[in-house]
Formats: structure tokens, C-alpha cells, sequence
């Protein structure tokens, strides 16, 4: 009998290179699928949605006290007895931070999901770097590029990654600043005070962050039964259950609870935590962090 | 293995249990292989983990199972035996084996020649030739030595037998037959009863022998019937058990009439030490003379039953009047009250001669049990001796007095007292006396527990001399202390004599219910005296009747069985026990005599080695199969187990599901589920034209076979229906063709029938189809259509009239008449003086109406019903048919359209009349109702 998950990459489980060029490899289609997922969250997004500084109009409103005379719009004052300001939509460059968790773990895959979680990840973080690329922004990863604004950014950040070597489990957060916003891609399968350790000095610098959690319907589900051996991809450890039906409604509890958890945490922080099945649409969980970003954004 | 009845054939082989706790070690060892799966939250799912323990061994159970499973190989392997029989062991190079096959051995005979059958097996294979003998057996059976296979045929074929043992003679024949084989061996199964002479014969037996081998039943059950008793107020019959079964005892005592019906029963219980006990059938009188054996329930042996014969019968009563009484007037025979009152509870004879010297003789010849002599005076010397002889061996004389015995000489010996010449009157015009009635009856007197009456006087009577006897004579005296009844004992005996007439001249005694009772009574006293005459000659050998057979039964005579010589002669094979005679009569030949006790057997003291066995079915059995079916049926369950622990029966269908699943098929299988198919199964095959044939009215027409006249008839109805949605409130469905063998008739109110000569004769079952139809409310139209066919001679028919008197012989057809004019059938709907159809002329014949008296003021004719048969010549449905443009297919003879018009009119008529039946006939009435109402 098939067993229900696998792990893609064949040999050397630690081998960091040897996984840097399996995403490597994975990449151009996944570029390709970024694009795809991205053309369609397009069209049923609207621009930014905030007044800001910019060159677009975006409102006119009643002047209030306080406010530059300057901005006030005489043209459209003149009309009536009230004095106007034109606000316009918001056009200041922002950084966003992405990042995919490179961990083995995430290059799971099981019979019921569609893709691995690595693979949901990367078309994820690059979809999402095609989005605010064309929208202007600045985008970053993580102990691989510094801010930068292109067009291509997504197909720049690609580049890159096929040439990194290795990543990093755990990148160094400490670059990022105040403003900023993250997208942290993972499986957050940690242990959830080692997750909140990792990203309370995000917290307290006060970033931005959007976590999503990439859970393949094997880990959710349990669907194992019988006689069986569990090994973790990351370190190889080994656990035996007798009758692995037995412990479903234990660890059913104990992943929802640590999900839960997170979620919990994100949100006391005003983050966002979305999560994204491998055996659902990449576009969900696209929507899901860009409502999600333009509404903090308020 | 003291505790189980096992013995191991390779016990050996049992040593493989030490290698048990190895089996386990190697077991617990390798747990079954798990299926691996790459889990990346396996951190999570090691807090979950850590609560049970990891299995690195297989779980204990399936640890039991394989040792279970290979303990059972093992122990199948050493070939265990269940119930191991024992072993004779047989010395002296040769058995005998002695059987007891009476009466006793009967229940368990099986279990009987089982043992002697595994002693033959033992001989067998120790090549010892066997002697075999059987206690009831004819003296001059063979006793071997045999080998053991006829030996075993031998013993098949001997079976118990309804008689005593013969422990002497057969004991001596295997004596004799030992006598070459010193030191053999002895079995001897016995019945567990003594018979005579036992230790005589046992020393005889073992003489010679080596050893013995003793086999005894557990206990002695037998219950023996001894005799039988007809008491006056119930039947007894004694039993008697073995003396050692001291035990408190209850049994059922059941009583068969001569075809087997069991018609009365009573209990029959042995007192604690007691071997004998009585049981009281208290059955009528009656009832009692059918007994035709009496048997104890659960005993299947012929001891237990008894067999009954005319001793314990009906009696006979033989009748003796002197001069014959006047046939014109029976009231004042002398016979005739006791003719009557004895008839219903016994046997009468009454002697084909008047004259006593032969009539007496011929009446002895039947053996009666009682005679009544009425009114005899002095009777012939040869007559008088063989009657006192009678008496004195056993016979009941009732006498009664009047004229001529009163003035007779006083007899002795027939008469229980002597008598004063002459009769004593009472209350005559002559007498100061009144007549007496009858005393309480006295003590002693075989009346005495019978309640006297109050009614019955007594005016005249013969007297007795007074004697110093005369008290204890009398058995019913007058209220003046005058015996009225006296009776003695003479020998084996009785003489009874009545003091008065055996008419009612002398008292009203005989038309009273007390004269029925004291006869009744004595005739209970009575016993029958043998066997009804039988053909003389043969008297003293009786041939086998009825025999009891060793199981108990009744059952026609044996082969070997012979006569019975001799009414005392002993139970032998020859003589077994049963009925012997003819059907005119018979004599029982019982086994037990009266004085039977049931001693049990005792080992016979000898200094030689004795085995004790015990009688008992082979019942080895050997565990090797089941064993083996139990380890194989293990395997099977480890295999479902570890598949179970392997998660391979994850993927199936759930087993709740597949347990529903399964049980839904058992359940469909098992039987329709009621409700369900209360609601769904009661469709048929037809209901649908059934149910369309119904839901409108409907005309049908009788499929002739020929398409235009079928065509003519469709389209005749099919015209009448278009008329009649026109011009009344009956809109008739699409006409029917209907096949009179086949088809439903009765959803038609009208059947139209166009009688073809061509077609085929409509077959019987057809026709009673339609016979059936017409009587059950249905109504045929048949149309002959020939009514200028027929030519002009009154008596000429055409072919199809022929035909319809053919298809009518076969019908119950009333009688009809043509519509008379007041029939309702001309008032209908339309006022109508004729029916024409295509022709005109034909009347329409109906079935005729009552006869009424004609009253002017009644417009039309009542009855009842419908008429079912209607008869005409002229074509109506010609006269109907339409086509398709709704035009007429056929002209009219003559071509009148009026005459047209005036056939739908009858169709109408008809097909109202058909719906409405008599009502418009009522409807006449309405005017003159609602003025009688007064409205």
C-alpha cells in the first residue's frame, strides 16, 4: 500500500544545496503559475483604496481645521460656500517583505493535496511579489535581496533564488523595519512559544506582518490508521503508533489548538494569519492576505 | 486426564508442549512490520505519543492466539480421543457371551447389543471365536463357537422377546459348547432380574470358564403389570416394580380400547419400600367394557402391559320367560322391563326355543354371565342340573316371582330362600293392608350403598318361609321388614330372586329407575364365564390373536407363535404373551402372573476374576478433526488480526457499514418487510386494463373471431355511444372486444353478442364463463342477425340461430318471453313499441317477468332485476354503426331513416334499462306516492 504522504526531494535530507536546486528547478513554472494566480486576484481587486500622497485623485472632502490652506481645492470650493481638500489615493512606496519557509518539512506532500507546501509557498511569495511589483512597492526577501522596485520584481526574485545557495531555516528579521510589512509563508509546525520567540522582535519593532500557514490535508486530517512509523522529514526522528486511528482526536486537538494559538497571537498584534490548504486554490489564500493588507492599511 | 474421558492414541507427541514458552519468546519478538509515513508535525503528534506506550512486541493477545493455535496443533497431532470405550480383555482363547433377551431387556436393547458388539470387536481382534447365546431363545439354537462376524449378524438379528428368560437351558448349551475351552472367557449381560433356578444354571455356565465379565443394568425400572380387576366401582389394576426400587414412585396406569385409543388412565404410585401398588381406573361401567389392554405409560416392555378378555367384559345375560309373552301388547311380556332395563350395559341372549329343556342348554352354551328367569315355575331335571352346576361355577340366576313360581314347588337349589306357596296381596279390596313401599336397603346387602326410593310400592309378593338366614338373605325388604329381594351364595355363585312380578302388575317396581339400578348392580356383581361358545371341538387350543410384542405393542401373530393349549399354560416363546382365539372370542395370556415379583440378579459368587462393565453406546470421538479445524479457524482470525494491526482493513467500507449493509441483505433475504410491501406488492398483472375498463362505463361486444362482424360490432357500440352522450347523461367509454374465455367479464354491464355461424363453438369453460356472468348480475345481448335469414317457414332457423340454441343448451337459461308491452323496457327513456335494429319484426326477447294480475291503473310491469339474457334477430349494431364522419355504415331494411332512429332509441332503452334496472318502473309510482304523502 501507498503510503498517504511523501517527501519530494529523493536523498540528503540535510542537504540545503541539493533542496536549493530542487526549488531552483520549481521555479520557472512556478513563475509561470505566480502569474497566472496573480492575473486572476487582479481582476477583482481595486486599487489601493486610501488616500494618501500620490498623483491620482482620489476624494474630495470638507476642509478641517488644522489643514494646510494649501491643500485645499479652490477650483471646487468656488462652487458653493464650503471649502474643500482633494485628497489623493495613496501612492507612497512601501516595503513588503516576503518569505518562504525553506524548512524539509515543507516539501511534503500527500496523495490527497494537489501540490507540496513548498511549492504552495513559492507561488505564493512570488505571486505576491508580482502583485506589489506592479503596484509599485518594494520588495524584499529575507537574507537574500534588499528592498528593491521593479516591475519584474517577482522574476528578479526568482533569479536570485535559483542562484542562493542555501537558505537560512530561520532568516534574519533584524533588516526589517518600522512600516514595514511581512508575509511570513511557512507551516508553522513549531512549537507555538518558539514561533512567537522568532517574531516577537517584529512585534515589538512594530511591523506588519502576515502570516500563512501552508497545511497539506494529511497533516489536518490524520487519515493514518494501523501499525505505523512516523518519521519527520527535518530530523529524521522516528516515532512507531500501534493503531494510529487511536491518536487522531489527540493530535487533531493539539494541531487545531496550536493553530489556534497562533492565530489568537496574530491577531492581539493586529497581524493577520491566513491559513491555505495544498489541496485548495493558491487565488484563496492570495485574496484572503490582500484584504487582509489593504484594510490594515486604513 | 483423570476428569475428561480423553486418552491420547501418540502421547508422545505432547512433549511438543515444552517448546511452547519458545514459540512465545520467538513471538514476542517480532512484532508485524509498520507502515512507514513521513510526518511533518511530528513534534505535535510526539506530545500525543508519549501517553501510550510504544509497541516494539506484538500485543499480548495476539501472542495468546499463535500459542493458542500452536497448542492446538499440537495436542491434534497426539490424536486424542474422547469417551475412549474400554477394553475386554479376553482370556482362555475364546469368549461366550450370554445375553438375557426377555421381557426385561426390551428398554435398552440397543445399548444392549452395543456392548455385546464391542466384546465381539475386542474377540476380533484377539481372533477369539465367540460363543453366542441368548436367554429367551428356542431351546435348539445354535450357540457357536462363531466367528465374529457372523457373530455380529447373529446379534443384529436377535432382538428382545415378550417372555421370561431361560437363564437353564441356554446356559447349558454354552456349557456345552465351552466344554472343548476350558479357562474362556464368560460375558454375561444380564437383564438384572432373578428367574428360578438361577444359581443351578450359574454353576452350570461357569463350570469351565476362565473368567467372567458381569454386565448389569444401573437400576431396575421395570414396572410389571400382575392383574387386573372389574370392580364394581372401578377398574384396579396391581403392578409391581423391583424389590430394590424402594424409592417413592409414580407411574401412569393408561387403559386402550381394541384399536389402540387410549380412553382412561389413572395413577399408579409405589408407597416408599412398597413393590406393589394398586392403581383405580374409575371409569363408567360402560367405558369399562371396551378396555381392550391396560399398559404403564414409559414402560416399553411387555410386562408393562396387560391384556384383557371377556372375563373383564361386557357380560352377557341370558333371558329365560316361560309362555310367550304377547307380541301385541310387549307391555305385558314379562321380559319386557327387563329387556330394557338391562339392554344399554349388557350382552342379552334370549334362547331361540320356548321349551326350557333346550332353551336352558343353549343359553349355557354362551357362557352368560347372568340369566333372569321370569316368572319360572318348575323347570326340567337336565335343565335344573345344568343350571345349578352353572351357578355353582360361577353364575348369576336373578329369578323373578309370579303366578307360576308361586305355585310351584319349592326349589333349593335355583331360589335363595324357600318360599310359601302362593302370594301375599296387599291393599286389595279384600285387604285391610296397604300397599308397602320399600325399606332402607340393609347392611350387608349388595344394594346398600344405593339410596332406596320413596315411589315405588309394592301390592303383591311371594313370601319367604321364615328362616334363621333370612336377614342376611334379604337384600331389599318392604317397609313391613317382608324381604323383597333375596339372594345367596351358592358355590362360586349367586341366586338372586325378585319377590314380585317382573311386570308392573304385582308393583310398580319395574317401571321405576330403582328397577335399573338393582339389576345394573347385578349385573356388575356377575362375571362372565369364558369365552363365548366357540366351535367345541377346539376348545382347548386357541390360536394366536393379538400378541404383545417386546416393546409393549399390540401386534398381529408371530410366525412362532402356536396355539395356546390350556388356560394355564406357562409364557413361552411358543406362547408368548397375548390374545389368543377369534374374533368371536378370545383369551388373554398375560405375562406376569398374579403373584410376580421382580428380585434383582446377583452376581453369582465364584472365586474366579471378575469384570465389572457397564452397559453403554460406543461414543468415541475423535478430536483431531476439530482440533485442527479450531487452529485453522485461529490462523484465519490471527491473518483478519494483523491485517488489522497492519491498518489494511482502513480502507474498506467501514464495518458498521458493511454491517448494515449485510444485514439489509439477511433482512430482504429473510422476507419481504410487511409494511413496505403492503403498500407496493399488491400490483397484478391486469390492472391496468382493469382498472381502465372500470373507470368509465363501458359496452362490450364478444369477439367473434370474424373481423367484420367485430368491425360492425365496434363500430354498432361505437354509434350507440355518440347517440347516447347526445341524448342522455351516459357517456360510455370506447366499446371493449372482449374474449369470452379470457377476459374479465364482469366490468361490462352489457355484453352484445352477434351470433356467428362461421366462428368456432365457444368451448364449455367459456360458456360457463358466461353463464357465470348472466348470474352474477350481468347482462349478454345476443343478435342473431338474420331475421330475413331465416327463410318464411315458421319452423325454419337459420345456421345462426341453430348456433345460439347450441350456446344456450349449455346455459341456465329462465324462461323469456318477447318484451311485453309494459315492460320497463319500452318506458326507459323513450316510449317504445318495438325494438327494430337493421330489420324490423324480430321481437326482442327478455327474460320473462312475474305474473302479475293486470290492474288498469298499473302504466308498467314491477320485477325485480334486470333481465340477463336479451334475444334478438335484428341486427342492431348494423343498424348503428357509424363510420369515422360519423355517417352510417350499413342501409336499413327497409331503407327508412326513422327505422334508424328508432334503433338508437332501443339502444338507449336497453342500455338505460341495463343501468337503471327497475327503477324507472318505480318512478311510475312517484305521482301517485307523493299524493298518498300528501304533498
Amino acid at each position: 500500500m501507498a503510503t498517504i504522504g511523501a517527501v519530494s526531494e529523493a536523498a540528503a535530507p540535510r542537504d540545503a544545496l541539493a533542496r536549493a536546486r530542487q526549488r531552483a528547478a520549481l521555479i520557472p513554472d512556478l513563475l509561470v503559475e505566480a502569474r497566472r494566480v496573480v492575473n486572476t486576484v487582479i481582476a477583482g481587486w481595486h486599487g489601493r483604496r486610501k488616500r494618501g500622497i500620490g498623483e491620482n485623485f482620489w476624494q474630495f472632502r470638507p476642509y478641517v481645521d488644522g489643514e494646510a490652506i494649501a491643500r485645499i481645492d479652490w477650483r471646487r470650493s468656488a462652487r458653493d460656500d464650503h471649502t474643500y481638500v482633494r485628497d489623493r489615493e495613496w501612492e507612497a512606496a512601501h516595503t513588503v517583505w516576503l518569505w518562504a519557509d525553506p524548512s524539509a518539512s515543507m516539501f511534503y506532500q500527500s496523495k490527497t493535496a494537489s501540490v507540496s507546501k513548498e511549492s504552495r509557498a513559492l507561488v505564493l511569495a512570488l505571486a505576491l511579489a508580482e502583485l506589489f511589483s506592479r503596484s509599485g512597492e518594494r520588495i524584499a526577501w529575507p537574507g537574500l535581496t534588499d528592498p528593491f522596485s521593479a516591475r519584474n520584481g517577482a522574476e528578479r526574485l526568482a533569479a536570485q533564488m535559483l542562484h542562493a545557495d542555501a537558505l537560512p531555516p530561520r532568516p534574519d528579521l533584524s533588516l526589517i523595519k518600522r512600516f514595514s510589512d511581512v508575509v511570513l509563508i511557512s507551516d508553522f509546525l513549531d512549537p507555538v512559544e518558539e514561533t512567537q520567540t522568532w517574531l516577537d522582535d517584529l512585534a515589538m519593532r512594530g511591523v506588519r506582518a502576515h502570516l500563512i500557514e501552508i497545511s497539506d490535508p494529511a497533516e489536518e486530517e490524520f487519515p493514518y490508521s494501523g501499525r505505523t512509523e512516523f518519521r519527520d522529514p527535518e530530523n529524521g526522528l522516528k516515532l512507531t503508533a500501534g493503531r494510529a486511528e487511536m491518536l487522531r482526536a489527540d493530535y487533531r486537538n493539539l494541531y487545531t489548538a496550536r493553530r489556534e494559538a497562533l492565530a489568537v497571537w496574530a491577531r492581539k498584534l493586529g497581524w493577520s494569519y491566513t491559513v491555505n490548504h495544498t489541496d485548495k486554490l493558491a487565488s484563496d489564500a492570495l485574496v484572503r492576505i490582500h484584504l487582509a493588507m489593504s484594510a490594515g492599511g486604513n | 486426564m483423570g476428569f475428561l474421558p480423553l486418552s491420547f492414541a501418540m502421547p508422545a507427541v505432547l512433549a511438543g508442549l515444552i517448546a511452547l514458552p519458545v514459540i512465545w519468546w520467538l513471538l514476542r519478538l517480532t512484532p508485524p512490520k509498520p507502515q512507514t509515513e513521513a510526518f511533518p508535525p511530528l513534534k505535535i503528534l510526539a506530545r500525543v505519543l508519549r501517553k501510550e506506550e510504544t509497541p516494539h512486541q506484538s500485543p499480548w493477545w495476539l501472542t495468546l492466539l499463535r500459542l493458542l493455535m500452536a497448542a492446538l496443533i499440537i495436542f491434534a497431532l497426539a490424536q486424542p480421543v474422547l469417551n475412549p470405550r474400554e477394553r475386554v480383555a479376553i482370556d482362555g482363547g475364546a469368549v461366550a457371551i450370554v445375553v438375557d433377551n426377555g421381557w426385561a431387556s426390551a428398554p435398552d436393547w440397543d445399548v444392549r447389543v452395543a456392548t455385546a458388539e464391542r466384546m465381539i470387536a475386542d474377540a476380533e481382534a484377539q481372533n477369539a471365536p465367540v460363543v453366542l447365546a441368548f436367554t429367551a431363545d428356542a431351546d435348539n439354537t445354535a450357540v457357536g463357537p462363531f466367528d465374529p462376524q457372523e457373530a455380529r449378524e447373529r446379534l443384529n438379528a436377535a432382538g428382545a422377546r415378550p417372555v421370561p428368560v431361560d437363564r437353564g437351558s441356554a446356559f447349558a448349551r454354552v456349557a456345552d459348547a465351552l466344554g472343548q475351552m476350558p479357562g474362556a472367557t464368560v460375558a454375561m449381560l444380564s437383564d438384572g432380574l432373578a428367574s428360578d433356578a438361577d444359581e443351578d444354571a450359574f454353576a452350570t455356565l461357569l463350570a469351565d470358564a476362565g473368567n467372567l465379565i458381569w454386565a448389569a443394568p444401573q437400576g431396575l425400572a421395570q414396572i410389571g403389570l400382575m392383574a387386573t380387576a372389574n370392580e364394581p366401582d372401578a377398574f384396579l389394576v396391581e403392578a409391581t416394580r423391583a424389590t430394590n426400587d424402594t424409592g417413592l414412585r409414580q407411574a401412569t396406569v393408561a387403559a386402550f380400547d381394541d384399536r389402540g385409543r387410549r380412553i382412561a388412565e389413572a395413577p399408579l404410585s409405589f408407597a416408599a419400600g412398597e413393590a406393589i401398588a394398586t392403581a383405580e381406573i374409575r371409569v363408567p361401567f360402560e367405558l369399562r367394557n371396551d378396555f381392550n389392554s391396560v399398559a404403564v405409560d414409559g414402560q416399553l416392555h411387555a410386562g408393562a402391559v396387560r391384556v384383557l378378555d371377556e372375563n373383564s367384559r361386557r357380560r352377557r345375560v341370558g333371558l329365560i320367560a316361560q309362555g310367550d309373552g304377547d307380541v301385541a301388547q310387549p307391555l305385558l311380556s314379562p321380559l319386557h322391563y327387563i329387556g330394557r332395563a338391562l339392554d344399554p350395559f349388557a350382552d342379552l341372549i334370549e334362547p331361540a326355543s320356548a321349551d326350557l329343556a333346550s332353551a336352558i342348554p343353549q343359553l349355557l352354551e354362551q357362557h352368560p354371565a347372568m340369566i333372569v328367569m321370569a316368572d319360572v315355575g318348575n323347570l326340567p331335571a337336565p335343565a335344573h342340573d345344568a343350571l345349578v352346576e352353572w351357578v355353582e361355577g360361577g353364575g348369576t340366576l336373578v329369578r323373578f316371582a309370579g303366578p307360576r313360581l308361586a305355585a310351584s314347588e319349592p326349589d333349593e337349589d335355583l331360589l335363595p330362600v324357600r318360599l310359601r306357596t302362593g302370594e301375599r296381596a296387599l291393599g286389595g279390596t279384600l285387604s285391610w293392608t296397604e300397599p308397602q313401599a320399600i325399606a332402607e336397603y340393609p347392611e350387608g346387602s349388595p344394594f346398600a350403598d344405593l339410596t332406596p326410593p320413596t315411589d315405588v310400592t309394592v301390592s303383591r309378593q311371594v313370601l319367604a318361609e321364615p328362616a334363621a338366614d333370612i336377614v342376611e338373605r334379604s337384600w331389599v325388604n318392604l317397609a313391613d321388614g317382608t324381604p323383597l329381594v333375596t339372594g345367596a351364595r351358592r358355590g362360586e355363585g349367586t341366586v338372586a330372586l325378585f319377590h314380585v312380578a317382573p311386570q308392573a302388575t304385582w308393583s310398580n317396581l319395574p317401571i321405576s329407575g330403582t328397577f335399573v339400578e338393582l339389576l345394573r348392580r347385578l349385573v356388575q356383581l356377575s362375571r362372565n364365564q369364558g369365552a363365548a361358545a366357540t366351535t367345541g371341538a377346539d376348545q382347548t387350543s386357541l390360536p394366536p390373536y393379538r400378541l404383545i410384542a417386546a416393546d409393549g405393542g399390540l401386534v398381529p401373530p408371530t410366525p412362532d407363535a402356536r396355539p395356546l393349549v390350556g388356560t394355564d399354560a406357562p409364557v413361552t416363546i411358543e406362547n408368548p404373551p397375548g390374545l389368543y382365539g377369534s374374533d368371536e372370542g378370545v383369551v388373554a395370556h398375560n405375562l406376569l402372573p398374579a403373584d410376580a415379583m421382580l428380585e434383582p440378579l446377583a452376581r453369582p459368587q465364584t472365586p474366579m476374576p471378575v469384570t465389572d462393565i457397564a452397559y453403554g453406546f460406543d461414543r468415541q470421538v475423535d478430536l483431531r478433526g476439530p482440533l485442527f479445524a479450531a487452529a485453522l479457524a485461529l490462523m484465519i482470525l490471527d491473518t483478519l488480526a494483523v491485517l488489522w494491526l497492519g491498518g489494511r482493513l482502513r480502507r474498506r467500507p467501514r464495518l458498521a457499514q458493511a454491517a448494515s449493509v449485510a444485514l439489509a441483505i439477511v433482512v430482504l433475504a429473510a422476507g419481504p418487510v410487511p409494511d413496505a410491501h403492503a403498500q407496493e406488492n399488491d400490483a397484478r398483472p391486469g390492472d391496468e386494463e382493469a382498472i381502465d375498463a372500470i373507470s368509465q362505463t363501458r359496452i362490450a361486444y364478444v369477439l367473434t373471431g370474424n373481423s367484420s362482424i367485430d368491425a360492425i360490432s365496434r363500430a354498432g357500440l361505437e354509434g350507440l355511444g355518440r347517440f347516447l352522450i347526445d341524448k342522455t347523461a351516459l357517456e360510455p367509454g370506447a366499446p371493449v372486444g372482449v374474449d369470452i374465455a379470457e377476459d374479465e367479464l364482469a366490468f361490462y354491464p352489457l355484453i352484445y353478442w352477434p351470433i356467428d355461424e362461421g366462428a368456432p363453438m365457444p368451448s364449455p369453460e367459456a360458456l360457463a364463463r358466461v353463464d357465470a356472468y348472466m348470474q352474477e348480475g350481468g347482462t349478454v345481448l345476443f343478435d342473431t342477425r338474420d331475421q330475413f335469414g331465416a327463410g318464411f317457414d315458421a319452423g325454419a332457423a337459420s345456421g345462426s340461430t341453430l348456433r345460439l340454441r347450441e350456446i344456450l343448451a349449455d346455459m341456465s337459461v329462465p324462461p323469456l318471453e318477447p318484451v311485453p308491452q309494459d315492460h320497463v323496457l319500452t318506458k326507459t327513456f323513450y316510449i317504445l313499441p318495438e325494438f327494430p335494429g337493421r330489420f324490423n319484426g324480430s321481437p326482442l326477447w327478455v327474460e320473462a317477468s312475474q305474473v302479475v294480475e293486470e290492474t288498469a291503473d298499473r302504466p308498467v310491469r314491477v320485477g325485480d332485476g334486470v333481465t340477463p339474457i336479451m334475444i334478438t334477430a335484428n341486427d342492431f349494431a348494423g343498424a348503428w354503426a357509424v363510420g369515422a364522419s360519423g355517417a352510417p355504415m350499413l342501409p336499413t331494411v327497409p331503407a327508412d331513416p326513422m327505422q334508424r332512429a328508432y334503433a338508437y332509441r332501443a339502444g338507449v332503452n336497453i342500455m338505460m334499462y341495463m343501468l337503471t334496472g327497475n327503477y324507472k318502473s318505480d318512478q311510475v309510482h312517484v305521482p301517485s306516492i307523493l299524493e298518498r304523502l300528501g304533498q
